[in-house]
């Protein structure tokens, strides 16, 4: 039999991240970049509120973003219709992203020509929760089709997020989704989130969304100054 | 596969550990989840032997501490187990509770040569 001798490590596993993220952010601060990540369940809505809030800002801030598809750069075509910068991220199978990756991807795009970038991080409601990725603020997108469970199924996603929106509520009424109880449920775990109901289809409460996130880069870059 | 990506963060972490500590061969790792952590400890089993293919924790074994998700009581102070009780002081039926532990997620320590 072997000796073996004990190595004591105690280490957090994702203290290596969280110190990357909050570099990250303290960079982004030099560089006046406004970090937005927005993270849902597959198909929940995230490119076509992307299409939605670029058309609707573009005017205003030097967007670019970066699309993180596991294997497709479908997102990215899409995204590049509308004119502004947009990069494929290669997550290599990973089903989230980490702080490292979204800095080689912010890299990528060139921080110094954007003033608002957003990333569409994988499509999932665990793993991207538990990774900071450097981000500003933290955007979550629940599905009306997905049901109004999911903030005691994801609880922690649901209490990270600082902005939630709510949409396909174009389908409410074929779906037993309560968007009161819903937003209820939300606001237990999460007493400062601010919840946006929306339709990426019809365009309802993109107005509002897009104001708050107006509001949150100039006030952000502003603070800064 | 939420497991395997945050195994593949592990193995990056332990291979620098071992790297700084000139260890050559592992026999054992540690790790500590806690009770109200995301992290499945019997997913965690199963997909391991994918994760350490072809690094230093080649052939290890791994061993999961779990850590009870225990709650001071802030009116009785006593404590107890949140899951098991329900988020509910046994004693005095208060809901409210200082967390003790229960979400760490922590590499312990390796058995090592
Ligand atoms: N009815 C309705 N359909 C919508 C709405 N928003 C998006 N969709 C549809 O939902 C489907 C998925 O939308 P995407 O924008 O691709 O969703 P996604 O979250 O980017 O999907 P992945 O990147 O694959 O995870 C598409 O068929 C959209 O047309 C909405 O507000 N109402
Ligand atoms: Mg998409
Ligand atoms: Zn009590």
């Amino acid at each position: 039999m072997k000796d073996f001798k004990i190595l004591e490590i105690k280490q957090n596993v994702f203290d290596d991240n969280n110190r990357q993220a909050d570099e990250l952010r303290e960079q982004l601060k030099k560089e006046k970049t406004f970090l937005l990540n927005l993270m849902s369940s597959p198909g929940s809505g995230k490119t076509t509120t992307l299409t939605r809030t670029i058309q609707a800002l573009k005017d205003e801030f030097r967007i670019g973003i970066m699309e993180a598809d596991i294997d497709s750069d479908v997102d990215a075509k899409t995204i590049a219709e509308t004119g502004v910068k947009v990069i494929q991220l290669h997550t290599g199978g990973m089903c989230h992203l980490d702080a490292d990756m979204t800095k080689q991807g912010l890299e990528g795009l060139g921080t110094q020509e954007i003033d608002l970038a957003i990333l569409e991080n994988v499509g999932n409601l665990v793993c991207p929760a538990e990774f900071d990725t450097g981000a500003i603020k933290n955007a979550m997108i629940l599905s009306v089709p997905e049901g109004d469970d999911k903030p005691l199924k994801y609880p922690l996603m649901f209490s990270i997020v600082d902005v939630l929106l709510i949409n396909k509520i174009d389908v409410l009424e074929y779906f037993d989704f309560d968007l009161e109880a819903c937003k209820e449920r939300v606001k237990k775990l999460n007493p400062n989130v601010k919840i946006i109901a929306i339709s990426a289809r019809t365009g309802e409460g993109l107005e509002e969304w897009a104001d708050w996130l107006r509001t949150t880069v100039k006030e952000w870059k502003e603070k800064e100054d | 596969m939420h497991e395997l990506s945050v195994l593949f963060e592990i193995v990056k972490q332990v291979e620098l550990v071992a790297k700084k500590n000139e260890v050559e061969h592992i026999e054992t790792l540690i790790l500590q989840i806690g009770e109200l952590s995301s992290m499945i400890p019997h997913y965690m089993k199963k997909l391991y032997p994918a994760a350490i293919e072809g690094t230093i924790l080649a052939d290890s074994r791994l061993e999961i501490e779990v850590i009870p998700a225990n709650g001071l009581c802030k009116d009785c102070r006593q404590v107890f187990n949140l899951i098991k009780e329900k988020g509910t002081c046994p004693t005095c039926q208060s809901k409210s509770f200082e967390l003790l532990s229960g979400k760490e997620f922590m590499i312990k320590e390796i058995l090592c040569s």
